[in-house]
């Protein structure tokens, strides 16, 4: 009876949330056709065009070289989600497999990642992106790595707590029990049963790595002009602030936007997965 | 008369505990018997099973299975043993994995011990045993979380006797389940021991289920056995205050009268 109940307050998205969901849903639309339906070259410099206010011609105005705002934010869409998704790729991987990794390898095995884990939750991205805009010149591929770097420590205590619990679960006992051997128990019942964080995890991180992405280009390290990053666009509108907002503006609002939405989503999955955080919020 | 299962002076401490959870447990079971393990909540019921599914370490003592010695065993070699010895767990709520069904939970036995490594030999041996344990009806792909608790405790009992155990052990297989529902769980379990000439050590604090089915009786208390014998001599003429205290504490209602009912829960 009381799972019914659950299942249909499931069902009902509230209004917010779905809001949220469909914004997701456009900017990853938007990351995919963007190009595409950018109504300018978002790279076609045209100084006659420079800084023009939003209007019919270019709906989100012009920026310092009289690039088409709209169409740059289109197209940039691509560099800061594809970014933010190599990033995640990449450190829930690792996570897995590491984390994994520490919670059934023993004592000694734990020991060794979590030091490491300390050691790389410890330096700032924003340190470490330095450290490798220097050694590998500024660009968007240093920003992938620094952020990486700094990034997967979490997702290893993540998986290593939650493999953990999971070990600790009656069916894990009853496999090893039923004769299963250790390859199989950890891949088909404690990991199977393990990951679901992830989904809630990645939803909710999707927005705080593409803050630091754009961060980094904004500060010069990531992302570097002429391209349409969503930071790097900021970045370059900020000496022109006074006689052209709009191109600081709305490349803001997409980040903003776009990290709101995700979110609100990630919260939401939160409390989808666990019914009990909903009177807290 | 051949034993299958001896377990002599198994030992288990807990770090912090005042006392062991199992102080030198002994016994033996005659092979096609089925032995009560009884005893109140914190007893050391579980922890003796525990040690003799290899599922715990023994601080002292040893187990022996059909002829040889098990405990101390690495855990490729366990893990071949189990072919012979496999375990119910009390709660079937939480000891069949949610992501497996039906196929997946029953066969992983045959799998993992090589019994049956052809994918449709081994639904149909599946089939088999669903049908043993009155289950003949379910469809293959679904999921535990689609079943009653009477039901899931039977795919539990499938999965188990999968491998052809010589002997299975049942921590409390019924104590979780609705009252109307154990009875018929009882009834599978006399049953299949007597068609299979199985050997279960049957775990419980209710001396009624262990009467109806076992005919040894080892009596717990305090994480030591005071009480072994046959169960005309445990319940006719009980030797130890706490067996006495035990028999008096129980109501004893009869599960032979829904005997008919085995298969009808559906
Ligand atoms: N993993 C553990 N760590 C510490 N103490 C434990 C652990 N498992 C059991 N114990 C303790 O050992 C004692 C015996 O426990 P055990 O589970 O064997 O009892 P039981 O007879 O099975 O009881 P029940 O009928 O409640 O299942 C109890 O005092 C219990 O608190
Ligand atoms: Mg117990």
């Amino acid at each position: 009876m009381s799972t019914s109940v659950a299942t249909r307050k499931r069902r009902r998205i509230p209004l917010v949330d779905r809001i949220a969901l469909i914004i997701c849903g456009l900017v990853l639309a938007i990351a995919v056709i963007g190009p595409w339906i950018a109504p300018h070259d978002p790279y076609a410099v045209n100084l006659s065009q420079r800084l023009l206010g939003p209007g019919p011609e270019h709906w989100l105005g012009t920026d310092i070289n009289g690039r088409d705002v709209l169409s740059r934010i289109l197209t940039g869409a691509r560099t800061t989600l594809l970014a933010t998704a190599v990033v995640l790729a990449v450190t829930v991987v690792i996570g897995v497999v590491v984390g994994t990794l520490a919670a059934v390898g023993g004592r000694v095995v734990d020991e060794i990642i979590m030091r490491i884990t300390d050691v790389g939750l410890a330096v700032p991205s924003i340190v470490l992106a330095l450290g490798f805009a220097v050694a590998l010149g500024p660009g968007i591929g240093s920003a992938i790595i620094a952020v990486s770097v700094s990034w997967w420590p979490g997702y290893v205590r993540l998986i290593r707590t939650v493999v953990r619990e999971t070990m600790q679960s009656e069916f894990v006992e009853s496999a090893v029990a039923l004769g299963v051997g250790r390859r199989r128990l950890i891949l088909r019942h404690v990991l199977p049963n393990s990951l679901d964080i992830l989904y809630v995890q990645v939803t909710l991180d999707v927005a705080a790595v593409m803050l630091v992405i754009s961060g980094l280009s904004f500060i010069g390290v990531g992302a570097q002009v002429p391209s349409a990053e969503w930071g790097a666009m900021i970045a370059a509108a900020a000496d022109n602030v006074t006689s052209g907002w709009w191109a600081l503006v709305f490349p803001g609002l997409a980040i903003a936007i776009t990290a709101i939405a995700f979110s609100l989503v990630g919260d939401w999955l939160r409390v989808l997965r666990d019914p009990t955080l909903k009177q807290e919020n | 008369m051949k034993s299958v299962l001896e377990v002599d002076g198994l030992t288990k401490s807990y770090p912090g505990a005042s006392r062991p959870a199992a102080a030198d447990v002994s016994f033996k079971m005659a092979e096609g018997s089925a032995l009560g393990l009884v005893g109140e909540s914190g007893s050391g019921k579980s922890t003796t099973a525990r040690m003799i599914a290899g599922l715990e370490k023994p601080d002292k003592g040893w187990v022996v299975l059909g002829g040889r010695q098990i405990d101390g065993l690495s855990r490729r070699a366990m893990q071949r043993v189990r072919r012979d010895m496999q375990v119910v767990f009390q709660d079937p709520y939480s000891s069949l994995n949610p992501r497996m069904n039906v196929e997946q939970l029953v066969g992983e036995g045959l799998l993992v011990h090589s019994i049956e490594t052809d994918r449709a030999a081994r639904r149909r041996e599946v089939e088999r045993l669903l049908g043993l344990v009155g289950l003949g009806h379910v469809d293959l792909g679904a999921y535990p979380r689609s079943f009653s608790g009477g039901q899931r405790q039977r795919l539990a009992i499938a999965r188990a006797l999968a491998v052809r155990p010589k002997l299975l052990i049942c921590d409390e297989p019924v104590s979780s389940l609705d009252v109307s529902v154990q009875a018929q769980v009882l009834n599978l379990l006399r049953d299949l021991q007597s068609e299979l000439g199985l050997s279960i050590l049957f775990i419980a604090h209710d001396l009624a289920v262990v009467r109806y089915l076992c005919d040894q009786v080892v009596v717990m208390s305090d994480g030591r056995v005071v009480e072994k014998g046959s169960r005309e001599q445990v319940y006719g003429d009980p030797q130890h205050e706490y067996t006495r205290d035990l028999l008096a504490a129980v109501p004893v209602p009869d599960p032979s009268h829904s005997r008919r009912s085995v298969t009808e829960e559906k």
